[in-house]
């Protein structure tokens, strides 16, 4: 008896090894999503979906591969996110996916904590040779493919219709301005004499004539740009600092201030409160991003956004400088694994997750704009108007800060250099001339000053 | 019997003072030493903290094209060529089988491809012998060419013997292996670039106003509670204290949002005002005094509350005697103050004022969460540009090596200011034997 037991054993075992899977892999996924809230939940999500659909394409290949998502998005802000990224990366425990900024690719690139999914994915495959190719240039750095682009989103000027209204425009006006910001018909100049109206008839409160992004960000680039200023020389990659019109940007802020159409101390508002009057009415002009959509509408109840909001290009400084905007987009990453079958199962699912259905279920959730051109044939997507007409007005002039290991001490700096002379701490003048000096140190070579 | 003047050596004192010892090692001595270190390399997100490894990419093709290295070099670095030859097709068949690469001869036998994706494309031709993952795929492409770009080499080894089977002449190998590097180097660069920017010496002139004024205020405030509550009933004075005492144990994030609320321009201050007709301020930020009456006060409150007790429990120490008797000659209030209290206080004042000068030099967290070093950088103190340097950047590469520098200069102030304060205070004094006991 125990003879046959254990004849039978070994029999089974013989037989299981023929019938048994060639391949069968556990996985446990860990995504890390940075700058995420609720209604940005598709990023890992998506990947979740992903997961279900490999292991299915794996099991009729005959392999078996199960995958376990660990998701994580509970970041106490973008600091935390990186800082948490790049410290696990060092002590070999990193994510096996990111999801982060595009101008992380250079730094992390460099350190080697990133794996280039080129090498994992054929890029002549749908969903990727949808993808629109200014987006994933975004998520390559050196010529290299180093991520896919999760999102899109863009940085509109915004106009509250009824102010304007109040200072003479009417609705035909009202609905031109887009095209003649494009066109660059409309300025800022133009922002400053309608803002200052508006305060000086009561329409709104002082200072809220022009009410800009209360902290750093990719938007205050736009403003360089809109005085004609360039972030990169194509030629060369390095980066440019144009002082004209680096020092009219300054003064920009300046002249609002001046004006009384912006407060002098606006920088450090509460993004709460920031968020709250913009959509409703308090403030006559703003700049934010596509993805305030969702907020305006949703948390701070402006139920007719249409109605209430135009919204357009960031206007051309002067005749000399350009209309246009920024986008930043947010780009999957896969992380360095001590087993490239890991970075290769990463790949696949990023992929997955960039098809049109999934991320129009990102896009639409979260006032995002889509990265594929087959997302206009999704109902999902083409059916909401805010999607097509952002993506329409703003998303095809759109141009993105550098891939640059030195873009984040330029973009601080000239930050530190706007914040300066907004308060009247300097002159814009001498805010350049620090500026310049700063640059010239930190960055060497790598700078062009024009 | 005279006791024995030479010390013993206890095992066991030695085993008592281990863990102190450990702890001071692990959370004092090597933040300094480490601190030390780092200030003098290039160290950030993209050089990584552990070490490096060898990779040349086109930014790093620019920055050699006015460095020296032939043009020849130059020239094989910069074309990337896929060349489907027998040595290649050799290589193919040990890794796939001679069937594979017999038909890619026939395919694209003798071809060069230029771009990698064309390489790709020209193996997705295959069609009796698919390679049907694209990881193989891109690692069959790989095998027809011997360009180094863009391949990272773990040891430099590897990578020289790259540069040698590419045809690159040896002359050229060293400054290849230095620029190909990606791990950080020693360097003095973060020492010069403090002393040439103009920011360093604002942050400088900005941390002195801290903390004199901050001090002056600890220290002057808590002199004022300490005798206030000295004077008043114990159960009255105690419950003073207590309610002095909330804004060291708030926690910071909280205590200072209250200061929000307090100070802008939607704030209770400004709301106020506004009943009497001025128009709202924000009264932490308007301009550059504002921010700093806002942050000596927020600071100085909180350090208020450590000279309090230090004085309370010192100015109890004073025999009550002395009082008594000074009330029988007659003195006064203030008298008593200023000829009984205040001399018998020195050393708790100046032991206070040492103390808290080395803690607001270093101390930046406040600022940070109430203006982040605004309006225009004029609150931006040394320990906060040192923060926003090595551990926030919105463009993601964190400088740590320049970040450390600026530590590195408070780590040498304070340990200068400890030695004179030391000294000052006459420290062998204080720690000697009471004379009353000899």
């Amino acid at each position: 008896m125990k003879h046959l037991t254990l004849g039978t054993t070994a029999l089974v075992a013989a037989l299981s090894a023929f019938t048994a899977p060639a391949f069968a892999k556990d996985l446990t996924v860990t995504v890390w999503a940075g700058g995420t809230n609720e209604a940005d939940a598709y990023r890992i999500e998506n990947i979740e979906i992903a997961a279900d659909i490999l292991e299915r394409e794996y099991a009729i290949m005959g392999e078996e591969l199960n995958i376990t998502i660990e998701g994580r998005r509970d970041f106490g802000g973008w600091e935390e996110f990186k800082q948490g990224v790049t410290l696990a990366a060092e002590a070999g425990t990193a994510p096996n996916i990111v999801v982060t900024s595009h101008l992380d690719i250079a730094p992390w690139s460099q350190a080697g904590y990133i794996v280039p999914v080129e090498d994992y994915l054929d890029f002549d495959t749908f969903p990727l040779n949808d993808i629109y190719p200014n987006l994933l240039e975004i998520a390559a750095y050196n010529d290299v493919q180093w991520g896919i682009p999760q999102d899109a989103e863009s940085r509109p000027f915004f106009f509250w219709k009824d102010t304007m209204r109040g200072i003479g425009y009417s609705d035909e006006d009202i609905a031109a301005l887009p095209g003649r910001v494009a066109s660059g018909d409309y300025t800022f100049a133009n922002v400053l004499e309608d803002a200052s109206k508006a305060v000086e008839m009561g329409l709104v409160e002082e200072g809220y004539g022009f009410y800009p992004r209360p902290s750093n960000g990719p938007d205050y680039a736009q403003f360089y740009q809109s005085f004609g200023g360039t972030l990169q020389d194509p030629g060369t990659g390095k980066l440019v600092l144009d002082r004209e019109s680096m020092e009219q940007f300054y003064q920009f802020f300046v002249d609002a201030v001046e004006a009384g159409i912006t407060r002098k101390n606006h920088l450090g508002t509460d993004w709460g409160q920031w968020y709250n009057e913009v959509a409703n009415g308090k403030a006559a002009t703003w700049h934010g991003g596509t993805w305030h959509y969702a907020r305006y509408t949703g948390k701070e109840g402006n139920e007719d956004f249409f109605g209430t909001i135009e919204f357009s290009l960031i206007p051309a400084g002067d005749e000399n400088g350009r209309a246009n905007t920024v986008t930043h987009p947010l780009v999957y990453l896969v992380t360095k694994q001590a087993d490239e079958t890991d970075e290769e199962i990463a790949s696949q699912l990023i992929k997955i997750a960039s098809g049109p259905r999934l991320n129009s279920l990102h896009a639409i959730a979260s006032a995002h704009l889509g990265i594929g051109q087959q997302q206009s044939n999704i109902e999902l997507y083409a059916g909401d108007r805010w999607a097509s007409e952002a993506t329409d007005r703003l998303l095809s002039t759109a141009n993105a800060q550098p891939n640059h290991l030195n873009y984040g001490a330029f973009s601080e700096a000239m930050f530190k250099g706007l914040e300066a002379a907004w308060t009247g701490a300097q002159t814009p003048a001498e805010a350049v001339a620090d500026l310049e000096t700063e640059l010239r140190a930190k960055l060497g070579d790598e700078l062009i000053v024009r | 019997m005279p006791r024995t003047s030479k010390p013993r050596f206890n095992w066991l004192g030695l085993g008592f003072m281990a863990p102190a010892l450990i702890v001071v090692a692990l959370f004092f001595l090597a933040p300094v030493i480490m601190t030390g270190l780092f200030a003098f390399t290039n160290m950030s997100t993209s050089t990584g903290i552990t070490g490096g490894e060898y990779l040349l990419t086109q930014s790093n093709l620019r920055a050699l094209e006015n460095s020296g290295v032939s043009d020849e070099t130059f020239e094989t670095l910069s074309t990337t060529s896929y060349r489907v030859d027998e040595a290649g097709l050799a290589r193919l068949a040990e890794q796939h089988n001679q069937a594979t690469a017999d038909e890619f001869r026939t395919l694209h036998g003798d071809t060069v491809f230029t771009a990698r994706r064309d390489m790709e494309r020209a193996l997705k031709d295959l069609n009796q012998n698919r390679i049907r993952s694209t990881r193989d795929r891109k690692a069959a492409a790989e095998l027809f060419t011997s360009s180094v770009l863009d391949e990272r080499f773990v040891e430099e080894t590897d990578f020289r013997a790259a540069l040698a089977n590419a045809g690159i002449n040896d002359a050229d190998h060293e400054i290849l292996v230095t620029e190909a590097f990606t791990g950080w180097v020693w360097t003095t660069e973060n020492v010069e670039l403090l002393t040439s920017l103009s920011s360093s010496a604002r942050y400088a002139m900005n941390t002195a106003i801290y903390v004199i004024f901050t001090l002056a205020f600890n220290v002057g405030f808590g002199l004022l509670l300490a005798i206030s509550t000295f004077y008043l009933s114990p159960r009255v004075a105690s419950s003073f204290r207590t309610i002095w005492f909330l804004p060291r144990v708030l926690p910071p994030v909280l205590y200072v949002l209250m200061w929000y609320w307090l100070t802008w321009d939607t704030g209770i201050i400004s709301t106020f005002a506004g009943y009497f007709g001025f128009a709202p301020r924000n009264w932490m930020l308007d301009t550059a005094t504002n921010a700093w009456v806002v942050i000596i006060l927020i600071n100085g409150f909180v350090g208020a509350s450590l000279g309090m007790i230090l004085f309370s429990s010192a100015i109890k120490a004073i025999p009550s005697s002395m009082l008594y008797a000074s009330e029988v000659d007659g003195a006064n209030r203030w008298q008593q103050v200023r000829y009984i209290i205040l001399p018998q206080l020195r050393w708790p004042i100046l032991f206070t004022s040492s103390y808290q000068t080395l803690s607001l030099l270093t101390s930046f967290e406040y600022i940070l969460l109430a203006t982040d070093g605004g309006p225009g950088g004029t609150t931006e103190v040394w320990a906060l540009a040192a923060y926003h340097t090595a551990l926030n950047n919105y463009g993601g590469n964190l400088q740590y090596g320049l970040g450390a520098a600026y530590a590195l200069v408070l780590v040498i102030i304070g340990i200068i200011t400890s030695l004179l304060y030391l000294r000052f205070f006459n420290f062998r004094e204080l720690v000697s034997k009471p004379r009353i006991e000899n």
